[in-house]
């Protein structure tokens, strides 16, 4: 999935230096129900990190507590040095649905946040996405005009307008059929690269967890906890071909002896 | 990356060969047999009318009814007009005060639950009855219609309004708050559009019930208008002028009921509604 040979922060340009992100003991309890039992991680700027584990094991719940969106019961999370206490202004997320607005044309859709952040002038950092994700010939559509794959590409355009330092994606592609899956899978690791954004990924795929990650942590189930830290060697750009060298397959195994020690089944 | 770039024409292209052949035989019979069904009714009553010679007070023929319209032509329409006005007015604050209604019913628990059994009540009052008091109340003419018009159409406004507000998606809510969202900006760019198919729902009913509102006002609260016209044509027993001012009434409210759908359709061109007519176009914006 080259896109007019260009590589994509060529025509983006890179965003601001990206933050770091660290967990200490962050702890989230819903009433009775423990949904993450105390767990700790850092995250370096920059970084593509994986968190692959079992439906309902806190991985989302992890993802809305660092975005600010909830606060953590105990624990303590910061990005970039500062403790989070609402909402993060420098993320981008990506959901599992791409809740795109109906009224909107696809152009209005990816400049929502700039207008909700109050920033003018974004209208070719638009442009240049749409073109970068291969549906610049439909921002004038209707959302409803577009397939699932480019609704979630204009998902993924709209978190990456305001070049954010971070971008989360929460079970992106989980609603994909699995080839365009596959073309989501080498579209995000080829942004990761060109915008420089720190990338948190959760996933219940764990070859997507590894194909689009520098390192991937491991949860359990529920309670969710850290199982395992691992590490990505492989060099970007990467293809689809790698995911069957006996490399990746390896890693693949790792996990998935995690998830069959700890008595999971994982799709 | 290949995929994609042809699907909407490639969506668009079947559907709208298929329909078109299909569409114009759909559109002469939906034209055509309600129109026959129209002739056969008015057939039946001029014939009955005429063999057997019911007088012209007790009921008109249909060519009679259009014979009185063509001589009292003028006189009509300046009437319609007034009631038009008052319809038209009386709505506008209908529509005005149903929207913050709505609005505020939407924002705040406390506000929902003290302001809401009174606009249950204020509707389920049955207005006719009270109509008289309108008469006591803002006196004689216009205003008094007016209010009227808005005792007759807010509450439809109100309700939609709040059924609209409500069904916005919570995940789109929970995405803006992220990037940052103020209270007001979530209301304008997520709630009010997720709304608005409701609304206009809501805004299409109270059209169609200003007009009753305002002729009803006018019987008990106006020398002007329709709604009074009506009265001193029964009072007359001019039965033929009755006759006329509600069939000139009638084809106002359907023209005005295809004013507020061709309104909508401006208003809410990307709604589920719609698609299918996008298609049939062509696709084409």
């Amino acid at each position: 999935m080259t896109v007019g040979g260009h590589l994509a922060g060529e025509i983006v340009g890179r965003g601001p230096a990206s933050a770091s992100i660290s967990l200490r003991n962050v702890e989230k309890v819903y009433g009775a129900v423990q949904a993450l039992s105390p767990l700790s991680a850092e995250l370096r700027p920059g970084e593509a990190v994986s968190i692959v584990g079992p439906s309902g094991c806190g991985k989302s719940t992890l993802m809305r507590l660092i975005a600010g969106l909830e606060p953590p019961t105990r624990g303590d999370i910061r990005v970039g040095g500062a403790p989070v206490d609402g909402p993060l202004a420098n993320v981008g997320i990506v959901f599992q649905r791409d809740l795109l607005l109906d009224w909107r044309d696809v152009m209005g859709n990816v400049l929502l946040p700039a207008e909700i952040k109050g920033l003018a002038g974004l209208e070719p950092r638009a442009r240049a996405l749409l073109q970068e994700f291969d549906v610049a010939s439909f921002a004038g559509a209707y959302p409803w005009q577009l397939s699932g794959g480019m609704r979630q590409r204009v998902a993924i355009a709209r978190a990456l307008l305001t070049r954010p330092a971070q971008l989360f994606l929460d079970e992106p592609f989980s609603a994909l059929d699995a080839l365009t899956r596959d073309q989501m899978n080498v579209l995000l690791q080829q942004v990761q690269t060109s915008e420089g954004v720190t990338t948190l990924l959760i996933t219940h795929s764990i070859s997507e967890a590894i194909f689009c990650a520098d390192r991937v942590l491991v949860m359990s189930g529920r309670p969710g906890s850290i199982m395992d830290d691992i590490a990505v060697p492989f060099a970007r750009p990467r293809r689809l071909a790698l995911r069957e060298t006996p490399e990746f397959t390896a890693i693949g195994r790792r996990i998935r002896e995690h998830f069959e020690k700890a008595g999971v089944l994982v799709g | 990356m290949t995929t994609g770039t042809t699907e909407a024409p490639g969506i668009a292209a079947p559907v709208q060969a298929k329909d078109r052949s299909s569409g114009a035989v759909d559109a002469f019979a939906g034209v055509m047999w309600p129109m026959l069904s129209g002739l056969i009714g008015l057939a039946l009553w001029e014939g009955l009318v005429r063999l057997f010679k019911i007088p012209i007070y007790i009921l008109p023929a249909p060519t009679q009814i259009v014979a009185t319209i063509g001589q009292h032509w003028w006189y009509l329409l300046s009437q319609l007009a007034i009631t038009t006005l008052a319809a038209a007015l009386g709505l506008v604050i209908a529509v005005v005060f149903g929207l913050a209604a709505g609005a505020a019913i939407t924002a705040s628990r406390l506000i929902d639950r003290m302001l809401t059994p009174w606009l249950v009540i204020a509707h389920a009052v049955p207005k006719v009855v009270i109509a008289p008091l309108f008469l006591v109340w803002f006196g004689f003419g216009l205003q008094s219609e007016m209010f009227f018009v808005v005792a007759f159409t807010f509450f439809p406004v109100i309700v939609n309004t709040v059924t609209g507000l409500k069904s916005a998606d919570p995940e789109q809510i929970l995405m803006v708050r992220a990037m940052g969202a103020t209270p007001s900006q979530i209301l304008r760019k997520i709630q009010f559009p997720s709304a608005l198919a409701s609304i206009c729902a809501g805004i299409k009913l109270a059209v169609t019930l200003a007009p009753v509102g305002a002729v009803i006002g006018e019987f008990v609260a106006s020398n002007k208008g329709l709604g009074h016209l009506l009265i001193r044509a029964v009072g007359d027993m001019d039965t033929s002028l009755a006759f006329a001012a509600v069939t000139v009434f009638s084809i106002f409210g359907v023209l005005l009921w295809r004013l507020a759908e061709w309104v909508e359709r401006r208003v809410l061109p990307w709604h589920p509604s719609q698609r299918e007519a996008f298609l049939l176009r062509g696709g084409v914006n």
